[in-house]
Protein backbone atom coordinates (compact mmCIF):
# COMPACT_ATOMS: atom_id res chain seq x y z
CA UNK A 1 0.00 0.00 0.00
CA UNK A 2 1.27 3.48 -0.67
CA UNK A 3 1.81 6.12 2.01
CA UNK A 4 -0.80 8.40 0.40
CA UNK A 5 -3.43 5.46 0.33
CA UNK A 6 -2.48 4.80 3.95
CA UNK A 7 -3.17 8.60 4.48
CA UNK A 8 -6.60 8.37 2.67
CA UNK A 9 -7.47 5.09 5.28
CA UNK A 10 -6.02 7.42 7.86
CA UNK A 11 -8.43 10.70 6.88
CA UNK A 12 -11.56 7.84 7.24
CA UNK A 13 -10.46 6.68 10.46
CA UNK A 14 -10.28 10.71 11.55
CA UNK A 15 -13.64 11.66 10.09
CA UNK A 16 -15.30 9.01 11.48
CA UNK A 17 -13.95 9.82 14.98
CA UNK A 18 -14.95 13.34 14.10
CA UNK A 19 -18.65 12.28 13.58
CA UNK A 20 -18.87 10.43 16.88
CA UNK A 21 -17.34 12.93 19.17
CA UNK A 22 -19.85 15.94 17.28
CA UNK A 23 -22.60 13.53 18.22
CA UNK A 24 -21.42 12.65 21.78
CA UNK A 25 -20.83 16.24 22.75
CA UNK A 26 -23.49 18.34 20.58
CA UNK A 27 -26.01 15.31 22.00
CA UNK A 28 -27.75 15.74 18.53
CA UNK A 29 -31.23 13.84 18.50
CA UNK A 30 -30.42 10.34 16.59
CA UNK A 31 -33.26 11.78 14.54
CA UNK A 32 -31.27 14.34 13.03
CA UNK A 33 -28.08 12.87 12.88
CA UNK A 34 -27.53 9.34 14.03
CA UNK A 35 -24.05 8.11 15.64
CA UNK A 36 -21.74 6.31 13.22
CA UNK A 37 -21.83 3.25 15.69
CA UNK A 38 -25.38 3.20 15.72
CA UNK A 39 -25.53 2.99 11.99
CA UNK A 40 -23.09 0.19 11.53
CA UNK A 41 -25.68 -1.76 13.84
CA UNK A 42 -28.63 -1.00 12.03
CA UNK A 43 -26.27 -2.12 8.68
CA UNK A 44 -24.79 -5.66 10.14
CA UNK A 45 -27.96 -6.43 11.60
CA UNK A 46 -29.92 -5.57 8.20
CA UNK A 47 -27.05 -7.42 6.51
CA UNK A 48 -27.29 -10.53 9.05
CA UNK A 49 -31.14 -10.76 9.54
CA UNK A 50 -30.91 -10.45 5.57
CA UNK A 51 -33.48 -8.09 5.44
CA UNK A 52 -31.08 -5.65 2.92
CA UNK A 53 -30.08 -8.24 0.73
CA UNK A 54 -33.16 -8.46 -1.62
CA UNK A 55 -33.40 -4.96 -1.66
CA UNK A 56 -29.61 -4.75 -2.91
CA UNK A 57 -30.42 -7.57 -5.35
CA UNK A 58 -33.19 -5.43 -6.90
CA UNK A 59 -31.41 -1.93 -7.09
CA UNK A 60 -28.43 -3.83 -8.72
CA UNK A 61 -30.78 -5.53 -10.97
CA UNK A 62 -32.61 -2.39 -12.06
CA UNK A 63 -29.35 -0.22 -12.51
CA UNK A 64 -27.34 -3.31 -14.51
CA UNK A 65 -30.18 -3.59 -16.61
CA UNK A 66 -31.32 0.04 -17.92
CA UNK A 67 -27.37 0.22 -17.91
CA UNK A 68 -27.11 -2.13 -19.90
CA UNK A 69 -30.28 -1.23 -21.97
CA UNK A 70 -29.49 2.41 -22.25
CA UNK A 71 -25.95 2.07 -23.44
CA UNK A 72 -26.44 -0.59 -26.03
CA UNK A 73 -29.26 1.42 -27.34
CA UNK A 74 -27.04 4.69 -27.15
CA UNK A 75 -23.85 3.31 -28.66
CA UNK A 76 -26.35 1.65 -31.93
CA UNK A 77 -28.11 5.01 -32.16
CA UNK A 78 -24.34 6.74 -31.84
CA UNK A 79 -22.57 4.76 -34.58
CA UNK A 80 -26.17 5.34 -36.77
CA UNK A 81 -25.66 9.03 -36.40
CA UNK A 82 -22.18 8.93 -37.01
CA UNK A 83 -21.99 7.22 -39.92
CA UNK A 84 -25.42 8.75 -41.81
CA UNK A 85 -24.64 12.09 -42.15
CA UNK A 86 -28.26 13.21 -42.95
CA UNK A 87 -29.64 11.78 -40.07
CA UNK A 88 -26.99 13.39 -37.66
CA UNK A 89 -27.88 16.95 -39.03
CA UNK A 90 -31.53 16.17 -38.95
CA UNK A 91 -31.52 14.68 -35.84
CA UNK A 92 -28.84 16.76 -33.83
CA UNK A 93 -30.92 19.62 -32.70
CA UNK A 94 -33.34 17.15 -31.04
CA UNK A 95 -30.24 15.57 -29.61
CA UNK A 96 -29.18 18.59 -27.98
CA UNK A 97 -32.48 19.48 -26.70
CA UNK A 98 -33.04 16.12 -25.22
CA UNK A 99 -29.88 16.92 -23.30
CA UNK A 100 -31.59 19.20 -21.18
CA UNK A 101 -34.64 17.69 -20.12
CA UNK A 102 -34.62 16.55 -16.92
CA UNK A 103 -35.10 13.13 -17.57
CA UNK A 104 -36.32 12.09 -13.67
CA UNK A 105 -39.14 14.73 -14.00
CA UNK A 106 -40.59 12.03 -16.98
CA UNK A 107 -40.50 9.46 -13.46
CA UNK A 108 -44.29 10.34 -12.76
CA UNK A 109 -45.32 9.16 -16.79
CA UNK A 110 -43.25 6.00 -16.59
CA UNK A 111 -45.00 4.69 -13.51
CA UNK A 112 -48.23 5.95 -15.67
CA UNK A 113 -46.92 3.85 -18.64
CA UNK A 114 -45.39 0.56 -16.90
CA UNK A 115 -47.00 0.84 -13.40
CA UNK A 116 -44.85 0.62 -9.87
CA UNK A 117 -42.05 -1.64 -9.80
CA UNK A 118 -39.10 -2.55 -11.57
CA UNK A 119 -39.65 -1.57 -15.15
CA UNK A 120 -40.66 1.97 -15.06
CA UNK A 121 -37.53 2.37 -12.77
CA UNK A 122 -35.58 0.59 -15.77
CA UNK A 123 -36.54 2.64 -18.29
CA UNK A 124 -35.28 5.46 -16.54
CA UNK A 125 -32.12 4.53 -15.77
CA UNK A 126 -31.90 3.52 -19.10
CA UNK A 127 -32.82 6.97 -20.83
CA UNK A 128 -30.14 8.45 -18.56
CA UNK A 129 -28.04 6.24 -19.65
CA UNK A 130 -28.67 6.83 -23.68
CA UNK A 131 -27.33 10.36 -23.82
CA UNK A 132 -23.88 9.94 -22.69
CA UNK A 133 -22.89 7.20 -24.72
CA UNK A 134 -24.99 8.68 -28.04
CA UNK A 135 -22.79 11.93 -27.25
CA UNK A 136 -19.66 10.44 -26.37
CA UNK A 137 -20.21 7.58 -29.70
CA UNK A 138 -20.58 10.16 -31.78
CA UNK A 139 -17.63 12.34 -30.90
CA UNK A 140 -15.52 9.22 -30.71
CA UNK A 141 -16.45 7.73 -34.36
CA UNK A 142 -15.35 12.07 -35.35
CA UNK A 143 -12.20 12.09 -33.88
CA UNK A 144 -10.03 9.76 -36.02
CA UNK A 145 -6.59 10.47 -37.06
CA UNK A 146 -6.60 12.04 -40.79
CA UNK A 147 -3.78 10.43 -41.81
CA UNK A 148 -5.42 6.33 -40.78
CA UNK A 149 -8.51 7.95 -42.75
CA UNK A 150 -6.35 7.84 -45.63
CA UNK A 151 -4.54 4.89 -44.99
CA UNK A 152 -7.65 2.83 -45.04
CA UNK A 153 -8.39 5.06 -48.41
CA UNK A 154 -5.50 3.94 -49.28
CA UNK A 155 -5.87 0.30 -48.58
CA UNK A 156 -9.26 -0.13 -50.48
CA UNK A 157 -10.99 -0.64 -47.10
CA UNK A 158 -15.15 -0.79 -47.45
CA UNK A 159 -16.70 1.84 -45.02
CA UNK A 160 -18.15 -1.41 -42.70
CA UNK A 161 -14.01 -2.07 -42.28
CA UNK A 162 -13.22 1.37 -41.91
CA UNK A 163 -15.90 1.71 -39.24
CA UNK A 164 -15.32 -2.20 -37.38
CA UNK A 165 -11.11 -2.26 -37.62
CA UNK A 166 -10.59 2.03 -37.52
CA UNK A 167 -13.03 4.28 -36.12
CA UNK A 168 -14.88 2.27 -33.37
CA UNK A 169 -11.59 0.85 -31.98
CA UNK A 170 -10.20 4.58 -32.20
CA UNK A 171 -13.14 6.03 -30.63
CA UNK A 172 -12.81 3.31 -27.63
CA UNK A 173 -11.50 5.39 -24.98
CA UNK A 174 -14.39 8.45 -25.56
CA UNK A 175 -16.83 5.51 -25.72
CA UNK A 176 -15.73 3.94 -22.74
CA UNK A 177 -15.51 7.82 -20.94
CA UNK A 178 -19.21 7.46 -21.78
CA UNK A 179 -19.72 4.44 -19.93
CA UNK A 180 -18.50 5.56 -17.05
CA UNK A 181 -20.16 8.71 -16.80
CA UNK A 182 -23.28 6.53 -17.28
CA UNK A 183 -22.32 4.29 -15.04
CA UNK A 184 -22.54 6.33 -11.95
CA UNK A 185 -26.35 8.00 -13.47
CA UNK A 186 -26.95 4.73 -13.57
CA UNK A 187 -27.41 4.73 -9.79
CA UNK A 188 -28.56 7.62 -9.21
CA UNK A 189 -31.41 6.64 -11.60
CA UNK A 190 -32.14 3.59 -10.21
CA UNK A 191 -32.64 4.84 -6.41
CA UNK A 192 -34.27 8.08 -7.31
CA UNK A 193 -36.64 5.79 -9.89
CA UNK A 194 -37.22 3.72 -6.76
CA UNK A 195 -38.09 6.90 -4.41
CA UNK A 196 -40.73 7.84 -7.55
CA UNK A 197 -42.22 4.30 -8.14
CA UNK A 198 -40.58 1.22 -6.66
CA UNK A 199 -41.91 -1.30 -4.15
CA UNK A 200 -38.75 -2.88 -3.53
CA UNK A 201 -35.19 -1.28 -3.70
CA UNK A 202 -33.00 0.68 -1.77
CA UNK A 203 -34.28 3.74 -2.94
CA UNK A 204 -37.85 2.89 -1.54
CA UNK A 205 -36.57 1.14 1.59
CA UNK A 206 -35.19 4.88 2.20
CA UNK A 207 -38.75 6.06 1.35
CA UNK A 208 -39.96 3.54 3.83
CA UNK A 209 -37.48 3.99 6.34
CA UNK A 210 -38.32 8.27 5.81
CA UNK A 211 -42.37 7.13 6.96
CA UNK A 212 -40.90 5.89 9.93
CA UNK A 213 -38.73 8.82 10.56
CA UNK A 214 -36.01 6.14 10.56
CA UNK A 215 -32.85 8.30 10.42
CA UNK A 216 -30.05 5.62 11.33
CA UNK A 217 -31.40 2.74 8.67
CA UNK A 218 -31.46 6.23 6.09
CA UNK A 219 -27.87 6.35 7.17
CA UNK A 220 -26.76 2.50 6.72
CA UNK A 221 -29.29 2.44 3.19
CA UNK A 222 -26.63 5.45 1.71
CA UNK A 223 -23.62 3.71 2.87
CA UNK A 224 -24.47 0.45 0.90
CA UNK A 225 -25.33 2.44 -2.24
CA UNK A 226 -22.18 4.25 -1.59
CA UNK A 227 -20.62 0.84 -1.65
CA UNK A 228 -22.59 -0.36 -4.48
CA UNK A 229 -21.47 2.54 -6.94
CA UNK A 230 -17.82 1.72 -5.60
CA UNK A 231 -17.89 -1.25 -6.52
CA UNK A 232 -19.56 -1.16 -10.15
CA UNK A 233 -16.77 1.96 -10.61
CA UNK A 234 -13.97 0.42 -9.87
CA UNK A 235 -15.09 -2.28 -11.97
CA UNK A 236 -15.87 -0.46 -14.93
CA UNK A 237 -12.34 1.29 -14.50
CA UNK A 238 -10.47 -2.22 -14.23
CA UNK A 239 -12.07 -2.93 -17.88
CA UNK A 240 -11.62 0.53 -19.14
CA UNK A 241 -7.66 -0.25 -18.26
CA UNK A 242 -7.85 -3.10 -19.55
CA UNK A 243 -9.48 -2.19 -22.90
CA UNK A 244 -7.36 0.62 -23.64
CA UNK A 245 -4.02 -1.34 -22.42
CA UNK A 246 -2.32 -0.63 -25.87
CA UNK A 247 -3.93 2.42 -26.80
CA UNK A 248 -2.15 5.77 -26.69
CA UNK A 249 -1.18 6.38 -23.00
CA UNK A 250 -2.81 10.13 -22.80
CA UNK A 251 -6.24 8.84 -23.95
CA UNK A 252 -6.65 6.08 -21.73
CA UNK A 253 -6.68 7.04 -18.08
CA UNK B 1 8.64 2.80 -70.25
CA UNK B 2 7.41 5.17 -67.28
CA UNK B 3 5.75 3.67 -64.75
CA UNK B 4 4.21 6.96 -63.14
CA UNK B 5 3.32 9.75 -65.78
CA UNK B 6 2.16 13.14 -63.83
CA UNK B 7 1.07 15.06 -67.20
CA UNK B 8 0.36 18.95 -65.97
CA UNK B 9 -1.38 18.67 -62.57
CA UNK B 10 -2.47 21.44 -60.22
CA UNK B 11 -4.64 21.22 -57.44
CA UNK B 12 -5.87 23.87 -54.98
CA UNK B 13 -7.50 23.53 -51.45
CA UNK B 14 -11.03 25.12 -51.76
CA UNK B 15 -11.01 28.67 -52.91
CA UNK B 16 -7.37 28.95 -52.14
CA UNK B 17 -4.29 29.46 -54.48
CA UNK B 18 -2.74 26.60 -56.24
CA UNK B 19 -0.80 24.66 -53.95
CA UNK B 20 0.44 22.03 -56.35
CA UNK B 21 0.48 24.00 -60.16
CA UNK B 22 0.81 22.60 -63.25
CA UNK B 23 3.71 19.66 -62.45
CA UNK B 24 5.15 17.43 -65.05
CA UNK B 25 6.81 14.57 -63.97
CA UNK B 26 7.87 11.00 -65.37
CA UNK B 27 9.38 7.87 -63.51
CA UNK B 28 10.15 5.03 -65.30
CA UNK B 29 9.57 1.55 -64.06
CA UNK B 30 11.88 0.51 -61.57
CA UNK B 31 13.30 4.03 -60.88
CA UNK B 32 13.82 5.93 -57.55
CA UNK B 33 12.72 9.53 -58.03
CA UNK B 34 13.07 11.88 -54.57
CA UNK B 35 11.08 15.56 -54.15
CA UNK B 36 12.54 17.44 -51.83
CA UNK B 37 11.13 21.05 -50.57
CA UNK B 38 10.73 23.22 -47.97
CA UNK B 39 8.16 22.56 -45.56
CA UNK B 40 4.23 23.93 -47.18
CA UNK B 41 5.65 23.71 -51.00
CA UNK B 42 3.23 21.29 -51.53
CA UNK B 43 4.96 17.99 -51.51
CA UNK B 44 2.65 15.82 -49.54
CA UNK B 45 -0.71 17.26 -51.87
CA UNK B 46 1.61 16.18 -54.79
CA UNK B 47 2.27 12.35 -53.42
CA UNK B 48 -1.49 12.63 -52.37
CA UNK B 49 -2.70 13.28 -56.15
CA UNK B 50 -0.16 10.38 -57.48
CA UNK B 51 -1.66 8.59 -54.91
CA UNK B 52 -5.37 9.33 -56.08
CA UNK B 53 -6.35 10.14 -52.67
CA UNK B 54 -6.69 14.26 -54.11
CA UNK B 55 -8.12 14.33 -57.27
CA UNK B 56 -6.35 17.08 -59.69
CA UNK B 57 -8.48 20.12 -60.89
CA UNK B 58 -6.27 20.00 -64.07
CA UNK B 59 -3.92 17.27 -65.91
CA UNK B 60 -3.62 13.85 -65.08
CA UNK B 61 -2.15 10.91 -63.52
CA UNK B 62 -1.35 7.40 -64.94
CA UNK B 63 0.37 4.21 -63.04
CA UNK B 64 1.07 1.86 -65.21
CA UNK B 65 -0.50 3.26 -68.42
CA UNK B 66 -3.89 3.41 -66.63
CA UNK B 67 -5.07 6.50 -65.36
CA UNK B 68 -5.45 7.14 -61.53
CA UNK B 69 -9.37 7.54 -60.46
CA UNK B 70 -8.86 6.27 -56.82
CA UNK B 71 -6.58 4.65 -53.92
CA UNK B 72 -5.26 0.94 -56.21
CA UNK B 73 -3.95 -1.59 -54.28
CA UNK B 74 -0.99 -2.23 -56.08
CA UNK B 75 0.45 1.59 -54.99
CA UNK B 76 1.92 1.65 -51.22
CA UNK B 77 1.75 4.49 -49.11
CA UNK B 78 4.10 5.65 -46.70
CA UNK B 79 2.76 8.46 -44.57
CA UNK B 80 5.02 11.57 -42.92
CA UNK B 81 4.35 9.54 -39.27
CA UNK B 82 4.10 5.58 -39.01
CA UNK B 83 0.21 5.64 -38.63
CA UNK B 84 0.14 2.46 -36.99
CA UNK B 85 -3.07 0.98 -35.27
CA UNK B 86 -1.80 1.29 -31.35
CA UNK B 87 -4.48 -1.57 -30.98
CA UNK B 88 -3.11 -3.98 -32.70
CA UNK B 89 0.13 -6.38 -32.30
CA UNK B 90 2.79 -5.31 -34.98
CA UNK B 91 2.22 -8.19 -37.13
CA UNK B 92 -1.23 -7.56 -37.27
CA UNK B 93 -0.05 -3.81 -38.48
CA UNK B 94 1.96 -5.26 -41.33
CA UNK B 95 -0.98 -7.62 -42.08
CA UNK B 96 -3.41 -4.98 -42.62
CA UNK B 97 -3.60 -4.59 -46.43
CA UNK B 98 -4.15 -8.17 -46.92
CA UNK B 99 -6.55 -8.42 -44.05
CA UNK B 100 -8.46 -5.87 -45.67
CA UNK B 101 -8.83 -7.74 -48.76
CA UNK B 102 -9.67 -11.08 -47.02
CA UNK B 103 -8.34 -14.29 -45.07
CA UNK B 104 -4.71 -13.89 -44.11
CA UNK B 105 -3.30 -17.44 -45.22
CA UNK B 106 0.09 -18.90 -43.68
CA UNK B 107 2.15 -17.82 -46.15
CA UNK B 108 1.13 -13.93 -45.78
CA UNK B 109 2.11 -14.48 -42.09
CA UNK B 110 5.41 -16.04 -43.06
CA UNK B 111 6.06 -12.84 -46.36
CA UNK B 112 5.39 -10.08 -43.04
CA UNK B 113 7.84 -12.36 -40.88
CA UNK B 114 10.69 -12.18 -43.60
CA UNK B 115 9.80 -8.42 -44.13
CA UNK B 116 9.95 -7.40 -39.95
CA UNK B 117 12.97 -10.19 -40.26
CA UNK B 118 15.11 -7.91 -43.40
CA UNK B 119 14.09 -4.51 -41.73
CA UNK B 120 16.26 -5.82 -38.37
CA UNK B 121 12.91 -6.01 -36.08
CA UNK B 122 12.06 -9.65 -36.71
CA UNK B 123 11.88 -10.18 -33.17
CA UNK B 124 9.20 -7.50 -32.06
CA UNK B 125 6.21 -9.04 -34.24
CA UNK B 126 3.89 -9.64 -30.94
CA UNK B 127 4.81 -6.46 -29.62
CA UNK B 128 2.63 -3.23 -29.59
CA UNK B 129 3.32 0.11 -31.45
CA UNK B 130 3.18 1.93 -28.33
CA UNK B 131 6.07 0.02 -26.67
CA UNK B 132 8.57 0.62 -30.11
CA UNK B 133 10.90 3.44 -30.76
CA UNK B 134 10.17 5.80 -33.67
CA UNK B 135 13.00 4.27 -35.72
CA UNK B 136 11.00 0.54 -35.05
CA UNK B 137 7.82 1.82 -35.89
CA UNK B 138 9.08 3.62 -38.99
CA UNK B 139 10.21 0.20 -39.94
CA UNK B 140 6.86 -1.68 -39.13
CA UNK B 141 5.21 1.36 -41.50
CA UNK B 142 7.78 0.25 -44.34
CA UNK B 143 7.19 -3.83 -43.84
CA UNK B 144 3.05 -2.65 -44.42
CA UNK B 145 3.88 -0.90 -47.79
CA UNK B 146 5.63 -2.96 -48.98
CA UNK B 147 3.58 -6.72 -47.99
CA UNK B 148 1.16 -6.38 -50.85
CA UNK B 149 4.37 -6.59 -53.29
CA UNK B 150 3.55 -2.93 -54.21
CA UNK B 151 4.98 -1.92 -58.31
CA UNK B 152 4.97 2.17 -57.34
CA UNK B 153 5.97 2.98 -53.64
CA UNK B 154 5.18 6.65 -52.73
CA UNK B 155 6.79 7.78 -49.43
CA UNK B 156 6.18 11.03 -47.72
CA UNK B 157 8.98 12.02 -45.12
CA UNK B 158 8.93 8.78 -43.95
CA UNK B 159 12.11 9.34 -41.52
CA UNK B 160 11.89 12.84 -40.98
CA UNK B 161 11.37 12.11 -37.26
CA UNK B 162 14.66 10.04 -36.68
CA UNK B 163 17.99 10.90 -35.46
CA UNK B 164 20.57 10.52 -38.16
CA UNK B 165 22.65 6.70 -37.49
CA UNK B 166 18.82 5.34 -37.66
CA UNK B 167 18.02 7.16 -40.43
CA UNK B 168 21.11 6.11 -42.15
CA UNK B 169 20.39 2.96 -41.36
CA UNK B 170 17.14 2.77 -42.78
CA UNK B 171 17.80 4.48 -45.91
CA UNK B 172 20.61 1.21 -46.83
CA UNK B 173 17.12 -0.90 -46.02
CA UNK B 174 14.77 0.39 -47.98
CA UNK B 175 17.10 0.38 -51.10
CA UNK B 176 17.47 -3.32 -50.31
CA UNK B 177 14.28 -4.07 -50.46
CA UNK B 178 13.13 -1.98 -53.43
CA UNK B 179 16.07 -3.40 -55.77
CA UNK B 180 15.11 -6.62 -55.01
CA UNK B 181 12.20 -6.07 -56.08
CA UNK B 182 12.33 -3.11 -59.02
CA UNK B 183 10.08 -1.55 -57.24
CA UNK B 184 9.13 2.19 -58.65
CA UNK B 185 9.81 4.86 -55.91
CA UNK B 186 8.89 8.60 -55.46
CA UNK B 187 10.14 9.79 -52.04
CA UNK B 188 9.53 12.89 -50.61
CA UNK B 189 12.18 14.74 -47.95
CA UNK B 190 13.41 17.78 -47.33
CA UNK B 191 16.89 16.38 -46.21
CA UNK B 192 19.05 16.86 -49.09
CA UNK B 193 21.67 14.30 -48.77
CA UNK B 194 19.06 11.94 -47.96
CA UNK B 195 17.42 12.77 -51.67
CA UNK B 196 21.32 12.12 -53.16
CA UNK B 197 21.97 9.09 -51.42
CA UNK B 198 18.47 7.36 -52.34
CA UNK B 199 17.57 8.47 -55.82
CA UNK B 200 18.29 8.32 -59.42
CA UNK B 201 16.78 11.57 -59.82
CA UNK B 202 15.88 14.60 -57.25
CA UNK B 203 13.21 17.12 -58.32
CA UNK B 204 13.58 20.12 -56.43
CA UNK B 205 9.56 21.88 -55.78
CA UNK B 206 9.17 25.26 -54.33
CA UNK B 207 5.85 27.12 -54.14
CA UNK B 208 3.71 24.06 -55.76
CA UNK B 209 6.20 24.01 -59.31
CA UNK B 210 9.11 21.86 -60.10
CA UNK B 211 11.92 24.52 -60.08
CA UNK B 212 14.63 22.03 -61.14
CA UNK B 213 15.76 18.35 -61.66
CA UNK B 214 19.17 16.78 -60.93
CA UNK B 215 20.30 13.59 -61.89
CA UNK B 216 22.74 11.52 -60.04
CA UNK B 217 24.84 9.07 -61.87
CA UNK B 218 25.85 7.46 -59.05
CA UNK B 219 26.44 3.28 -59.27
CA UNK B 220 24.24 1.28 -57.48
CA UNK B 221 24.15 -0.28 -54.71
CA UNK B 222 25.41 2.35 -52.95
CA UNK B 223 27.42 1.93 -49.73
CA UNK B 224 26.92 4.62 -46.65
CA UNK B 225 31.12 5.86 -47.07
CA UNK B 226 29.45 7.28 -50.04
CA UNK B 227 28.29 10.55 -47.94
CA UNK B 228 31.82 11.51 -47.49
CA UNK B 229 32.45 10.99 -51.06
CA UNK B 230 33.41 14.25 -53.14
CA UNK B 231 31.21 13.88 -55.82
CA UNK B 232 28.07 13.14 -53.84
CA UNK B 233 28.85 16.11 -52.01
CA UNK B 234 28.72 18.25 -55.27
CA UNK B 235 25.35 16.89 -55.81
CA UNK B 236 24.24 17.79 -52.75
CA UNK B 237 25.89 21.07 -53.70
CA UNK B 238 24.04 21.72 -56.24
CA UNK B 239 20.84 20.30 -55.66
CA UNK B 240 21.11 23.13 -52.19
CA UNK B 241 22.00 26.13 -54.86
CA UNK B 242 18.87 24.90 -57.17
CA UNK B 243 16.66 25.49 -53.63
CA UNK B 244 18.27 28.72 -53.06
CA UNK B 245 18.48 30.27 -56.33
CA UNK B 246 15.26 32.30 -56.75
CA UNK B 247 16.23 33.62 -53.37
CA UNK B 248 19.11 34.91 -55.06
CA UNK B 249 18.00 35.91 -57.91
N1 LIG C 1 -6.26 19.83 -45.97
C1 LIG C 1 -5.80 21.07 -46.30
N2 LIG C 1 -6.64 22.10 -46.38
C2 LIG C 1 -6.20 23.34 -46.73
N3 LIG C 1 -4.91 23.64 -46.98
C3 LIG C 1 -4.01 22.65 -46.90
C4 LIG C 1 -4.40 21.30 -46.54
N4 LIG C 1 -3.29 20.53 -46.56
C5 LIG C 1 -2.26 21.35 -46.89
N5 LIG C 1 -2.68 22.61 -47.10
C6 LIG C 1 -1.83 23.75 -47.50
O1 LIG C 1 -1.23 23.42 -48.70
C7 LIG C 1 0.14 23.83 -48.71
C8 LIG C 1 1.01 22.65 -49.05
O2 LIG C 1 0.88 21.68 -48.05
P1 LIG C 1 1.66 20.28 -48.11
O3 LIG C 1 1.36 19.65 -49.42
O4 LIG C 1 1.29 19.52 -46.89
O5 LIG C 1 3.17 20.76 -48.04
P2 LIG C 1 4.49 19.96 -47.64
O6 LIG C 1 4.15 18.50 -47.59
O7 LIG C 1 5.47 20.30 -48.70
O8 LIG C 1 4.94 20.47 -46.32
C9 LIG C 1 0.42 24.43 -47.35
O9 LIG C 1 0.43 25.83 -47.47
C10 LIG C 1 -0.73 23.97 -46.50
O10 LIG C 1 -1.06 24.97 -45.59
MG1 LIG D 1 4.30 17.19 -46.00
Amino acid sequence: MTSTRLYSLALLVVLLVAWDLFCRWTGISALVIPAPLAVAEVLWSGLASGYLWPHIWVTSAEMLLGLGLGCAIGFSCGVVLGEVDFLRRLLWPYVIASQVVPKLALGPLFIVWFGFGMTSTVVITALICFFPLLENTLTGLQLIDPRKRDLFRMLGASRWQTLARLKLPSGLPVILAGVRVAVVLALVGAVVGEFIGGREGLGATIIAAQGMMDSTLMFALFFVITFLGIAVYQFTIAVERRLLRHHQKGLAL
Amino acid sequence: MNFLDIAGISYAYGDEASVVDAVDWDIPTGAFHCLVGRSGCGKTTLLKLAAGLLVPSAGRVRIDGRPVDGPRPDVGFVFQAPTLLEWRPVLENVLLPISLRGAVSAEDRARAGELLHLLGIGDLEARYPLELSGGQQSRVAIARALIGGPDLLLMDEPFAALDAMTREELQADLLDLVAARTTTVLFVTHDIAEAVFLADRVAVMEAGAIRARLEVPIARPRAAELRHDARFNALCLDARQAMRAPLAA
